[in-house]
């Protein structure tokens, strides 16, 4: 006696329909743009825009968000970077040492957003923005406003060396996508993010405990901020304490546009995917089809009405019968 | 005047309507009855605009209409009182009332409120309220602002020319008797410039108020009754498709438990607030009772023994062990399992699928090393699933899609499957329908006789007498006495509203 | 955002620095009478020193600040004898910590500032006259507002004028082309100041090269990811026909070169702008063709020099020409030619500035349009 609109499909494959309908309708005005050359080039740019979003997107199923992006992606990039100097300047040299250490540091700033959030009982968007606020400090104490090089070729290999066309970061992110689809489908940890987004006294009331859930997320959504950086670094070359710069927007405009609800519990890394993927194409398939720059601006804007109108579309149609 | 005809409605996996004819003639009361997911709450969408038929015709006056939203109904007269209340708490009640249509006392920009207050006093007095129109809304009794939302609707009198159709959804579900009485009095008065569609559970309500009585059942109307026709048995038999039982709270069922087995004891325990000196004891197989009125300490002492509240002093034992630690999660440990009342706070995750809620309190046993192994949680969901006829299109249908009787039996199993012993009901029967009553009924003598504790707060006094085995009956946070109800032996309702009040 | 702990600690740093400042300034004006009794009648003796601006995080204002701590050294004090005034970014915060230290120090005060934006100067500079203390500006103030107009006070206002120097950097560019091919320019924040004069530059090269076309210039926001990433779609866009590129700065030119190293592009001609040292770098390791020394140390320096000595009757600045009282600060131009002298000369070391040749490195009067 119960059922679902279809609309309620419709609004849930929405975003991949407009990222559908944004390629056609750029191809049209400029073929150019439907060029594996280009799809590469927007994943480069895509992909460590892609971690930071996977990351805010677990952060945001549990209805809480997450602010310190920025400020985290800046501090472990420009750690990295300094790691990967000091244990010998090469991958091959020992460098390599600095990527597991790197995803230790972003899940310990995660972890410290998460406590303070919960222990203090401070709301999650002021812990993370205090939080993202330091790790800056932070970064320009390391840097002294300077930029730290990464001179690898087997590291930058990463961007230089394309298997199929693609540089390989972008498959190191479509593997760190499948972990994170991996976490949030087939994990306890992945049910209790849906769970205390859906319900925190429910969860609570089954006997989860919610704060650990919490803290949880939070240090994983600092790994993969520590996977976006090291992405940037490979990318860029370089770090400097406004590498994290523009990530806070671009992040949560795409998990929204792709149909996370900001509320929690419903959407998942797949939307983020998806979002990330609009945003960047917008970006560059403005450019392509040679828009003037002031028009990107109100796309960008207009853009980001959209997602809002749409998610709270999607909340009006989940009518329970 | 308002009619449907062969009014169909389809969600994916769901016939909701099948081909209902349905019609209301000026100042008649009508009442809807039906189990819960019947599509009675359908119909009702149907009816004031929120849903469009798939199929069928609706007329009003002989005229085609079809209402695009509830909006659109409400400007052709027809409005709808809901049972959750449409009132926004901090305002005032003239601004509730006239909510969305203030322009008409507007002048220059500016509202003018003693016109709004002089016309919402008149609304007030079609309602027979005598309230100041500028009180805030939450300073309000309950019955009151279901009148003030009744009050609201009948603004459409002013509006639209014609006749009103208004629709009363469980509208008694939350009063007191002499509350219910001053309604259905000023709904007979009203019908003189209304018609009225009234959906209860009550059946004896129905019955006493409605001119016909549309029975509905797996989506179709199955009988249409006029008043004094059939008694409440035949009309709940026709709902229900089966006999009422009898025994309704499945008496004959009731066996005597082991009283040699203790599974939790209280011993003085006092809590924050007025609740002093409590001590009880279940054992294997007890339903336990807690009488009590709202606000006399019934849910805290369920909450302590669920580890949601900290004793400030005595002891709690669970199965021989002495709590220290006060969170749900030891007590979920120790397989204490908690029915809360409000179903959609604490009870089941909307938007989680039935699997996924089922083994929320007990995925430690659905995963190894933090994976899931999902082949097995939803073979235990399809399990339960048949087992407590649960209706749904599958065990990945949405929880919050599910008719409230649906959504507690999930609750249920979601403990029992888990292997809880010791089960907390409170208000387990709230807001459900005959049938999914009984199905309640049912499984409460089957833990029974599995050897579950059940600690009991019920809906009603005979549901708490019926059901079990010993009663405690508190007041201001102490016990005042403890009954025996083996059957046959029961205490009667004034034995216990004697120790209550 | 990017600033908070560097902020707070220099917060807490100016306000001990005040603290001490102010007794300092109590002890002070009880033995000025005994020991400099003769000379306080015509001009100030021992002004108290700040330089206001916006914050030290970005290298920029770091030179800019060091500068002027260099030249406070060079007359025997130490670095805590010059107040960091820290705007942050408000203008109403520039003006009320420089009334504030008018205030303590009894308008016997050298002041270094950026109003912040152009509107807040005439105040500023109102307030530091009412005061009696002595000013010089840099980069922000309004055209119909000259030091000449308000007197001795406002000392000196110098600001640099990116045009002529993005001109020559866009000629370099397109001689190194060849003198024909496409060029696609990378700019600053839209509307910002020098992102526009540094694309006017552009334009004005283009005039004399009828051959070379301006595909397409776009902003990149100073911001090395979106350089890149804008880069990447003009490559989509424009192909093989992006035979140059002209970046507003550096942190562009950054980004341009991973767009291209991305795409396996080698040896494509490029100027920036700045000279920040891996810019310079880049430079000598010929990855770049040229970027442009703006000196922001002298200019601190020579800033704060300029108050200081107007401020104890060194000279008075009404009876200097005016192209003495507005002018352009240096501008050199670093090529691969002269990268290596350039780096020895300003980066790995800091050069010994005199400060009291205040015009030497300058590059003329303010011209308005």
């Amino acid at each position: 006696m119960t059922g679902r609109f279809t609309r309620e499909d419709a609004i849930r494959w929405a975003p991949l329909m407009v990222l559908i309908a944004l390629v056609i309708l750029f191809t049209a005005i400029n073929p150019n743009f439907f060029a594996l050359r280009n799809f590469a080039r927007i994943a480069v740019a895509a992909a460590p825009a892609l971690m930071v979003a996977v990351g805010v997107t677990f952060i945001i199923l549990m209805g809480s968000i997450d602010l310190s992006m920025e400020g985290a992606l800046s501090f472990t990039a420009v750690l990295f970077c300094y790691a990967f100097v000091k244990f010998g300047g090469t991958l091959a040299a020992g460098g390599w040492v600095a990527i597991p250490l790197i995803l230790l540091v972003g899940a310990a700033v995660g972890m410290l957003n998460g406590l303070i959030h919960v222990k203090l009982r401070i709301p999650s968007f002021m812990a993370s923005l205090a939080m993202g606020f330091v790790a800056t400090g932070a970064t320009v104490l390391l840097t002294g406003g300077g930029i730290v090089k990464i001179d690898d070729d087997v590291f930058r290999g990463l961007l230089t060396h394309r298997l199929l066309g693609f540089p390989l970061m972008v498959y190191v992110a479509g593997f760190c996508l499948l972990v994170a689809a991996f976490i949030q489908t087939r994990t306890t940890l992945g049910r209790n993010f849906y769970a205390v987004g859906g319900g925190e006294e429910l969860a609570h009331a089954s006997g989860l405990n919610v704060k650990r859930v919490r803290v949880a997320g939070f240090t994983l959504a600092g790994v993969f901020y520590a996977v976006a950086a090291i992405l940037q670094v490979a990318k860029l070359g370089q770090a400097e304490s406004v590498t994290g710069a523009n990530f806070m927007f671009i992040s949560i405009t795409s998990v929204v546009v792709g149909g996370v609800a900001l509320w929690g519990g419903v959407g998942g890394v797949w939307n983020a995917l998806v979002g990330v993927l609009i945003v960047n194409v917008i970006n560059n398939g403005m450019v392509v089809i040679g828009l003037p720059d002031y028009v990107q601006d109100g796309m960008l804007g207009l853009l980001v009405i959209i997602a809002v109108v749409l998610s709270t579309d999607r909340r009006a149609v989940t009518v329970v019968k | 005047m308002y009619q449907l005809a062969k009014v169909d409605k389809k969600f994916p996996g769901v016939h909701a309507l099948k081909a209902v004819d349905f019609q209301i003639g000026r100042g008649e009361i009508v009442g809807l009855v039906g189990e819960n997911g019947a599509g009675k709450s359908t119909l009702m969408k149907v009816l004031y605009g929120a849903y469009q038929p798939d199929g069928g015709q609706i007329t009003l006056d002989g005229r085609s209409v079809r209402f695009a939203n509830p909006r659109a109904a409400m400007e052709q007269g027809i409005g709808m009182v809901f049972q959750e209340q449409s009132l926004i708490a901090n305002l005032t009640v003239m601004e509730n009332i006239f909510l969305g249509y203030e322009q008409q006392f507007v002048r220059f920009g500016v509202i003018n409120w003693k016109a709004m207050a002089a016309a919402a006093s008149a609304q007030l007095a079609k309602v027979k309220l005598t309230i100041d129109p500028a009180t805030v809304t939450s300073a309000l009794s309950f019955a009151q602002r279901q009148l003030v939302e009744l009050a609201k609707v009948l603004t459409l009198e002013e509006r639209v020319p014609g006749n009103l159709v208004i629709l009363l959804d469980e509208p008694t579900s939350v009063l007191a008797e002499d509350e219910v009485n001053l309604l259905f009095k000023l709904v007979r008065e009203l019908t003189s410039r209304a018609s009225f569609i009234f959906v209860s559970h009550r059946m004896d309500e129905v019955m006493e108020l409605s001119d016909r009585i549309y029975v509905m059942k797996d989506g179709a109307v199955v009988d249409v009754v006029t008043r004094g026709e059939k008694s409440v048995e035949q009309i709940q038999h026709k709902m229900v498709g089966r006999n009422v039982d009898k025994e309704y709270y499945r008496e004959h069922r009731q066996q005597p438990f082991d009283a040699s087995k203790e599974v939790v004891k209280l011993e003085s325990v006092s809590l924050p607030g007025r609740i002093n000196d409590i001590s009880l004891t279940l054992h294997r197989g007890e339903v336990l009772c807690l009488v009590g009125t709202e606000g006399s300490g019934r849910e805290a002492i369920l909450r302590t023994i669920y580890g949601m509240r900290t004793p400030l002093a005595g002891k709690v034992t669970i199965k021989g062990q002495q709590i220290t630690q006060f969170t749900p999660r030891n007590a979920v440990a120790q397989g204490v399992g908690y029915v809360p009342r409000e179903r959609k706070v604490e009870g089941i995750v909307a938007g989680m699928n039935v699997y996924e809620n089922m083994t929320l309190s007990q995925m430690g046993r659905h995963s190894s090393a933090g994976v899931l192994r999902i082949a097995g949680e939803r073979a235990l969901a399809r399990d339960w699933i048949s087992k407590l006829s649960i209706k749904a299109s599958s065990e990945l249908a949405d929880c919050g899609n599910l008719s409230g009787g649906n959504q507690q039996k999930v609750v249920l199993a979601k403990w029992r499957s888990g292997g809880s012993d010791i089960m907390l009901l409170d208000h387990p029967t709230r807001g459900l329908d005959i049938g999914a009553k009984e199905d309640v009924y049912d499984m409460i003598r089957d833990m029974s006789e599995a050897g579950v504790g059940i600690v009991l707060v019920a809906d009603t006094l005979e549901e708490a007498i019926g059901l079990s085995h010993s009663i405690i009956v508190i007041k201001d946070g102490a016990i005042q006495k403890r009954f025996d109800c083996t059957p046959g032996a029961k205490p009667s309702l004034f034995d216990l509203l004697h120790y209550m009040i | 955002m990017s600033t908070f702990i560097k902020d707070f600690i220099e917060r807490e740093t100016v306000s001990r620095r005040n603290f001490l400042l102010a007794s300092a300034a109590g002890m002070g004006s009880m033995a000025l009478p005994m020991a400099f009794g003769k000379g306080a009648a015509f001009a100030a003796e021992n002004p108290a020193l700040a330089w206001s601006y916006r914050d030290r995080a970005s290298a920029y204002w770091n030179a800019v600040v060091s500068g002027g701590e260099n030249f406070v050294e060079s007359l025997g004090k130490t670095k805590a004898d010059m107040t960091s005034l820290i705007n942050e970014g408000s203008s109403e915060k520039s003006l009320a910590d420089i009334k504030a230290f008018l205030a303590k120090n009894s308008g016997n005060c050298a002041i270094a500032c950026d109003a912040n934006d152009s509107p807040n100067a005439r105040p500023v500079v109102e307030a530091v006259k009412a005061a009696g203390g002595y000013i010089s500006t840099i980069w922000n103030k309004t055209d119909d507002l000259h030091p000449w107009d308000i007197g001795d006070n406002y000392v000196s206002h110098m600001t640099w004028s990116d045009e002529k120097p993005a001109e020559d950097t866009a000629r370099l560019l397109f001689a190194a082309m060849g003198g024909k091919g496409g060029v696609v320019h990378l700019g600053g924040i839209p509307a910002n100041n020098p992102a526009v004069e540094r694309l006017n530059g552009l334009h004005n090269a283009l005039k004399d090269f009828p051959e070379i076309e301006l595909l397409d210039a776009q902003p990149a926001d100073w911001d090395t990811t979106k350089a890149a990433e804008l880069m990447a779609s003009f490559i989509t866009r424009y192909g093989d026909k992006i035979t140059g590129v002209h970046c507003a700065n550096d942190n562009i030119a950054y980004g341009v070169l991973e767009a291209l190293k991305a795409e396996g592009i080698e040896g494509m001609p490029i100027v920036a702008y700045d000279g920040n040292p891996e810019a310079v770098q880049m430079v000598m390791d010929g990855k770049l063709l040229c970027t442009v020394f703006t000196n922001p140390y002298w200019g601190g320096g020579v800033s704060l020099a300029l108050a200081y000595h107007a401020a104890i009757g060194t000279f008075k600045p009404s009876e200097e020409p005016n192209e003495h009282r507005e002018f352009y600060g240096p501008t050199v131009m670093v090529t691969k030619d002269d990268a290596a002298a350039f780096k020895a000369k300003y980066m790995d070391s800091i050069p010994v500035y005199d400060w009291n040749d205040f015009w030497g490195p300058s590059n003329g009067g303010i011209v308005y349009k």
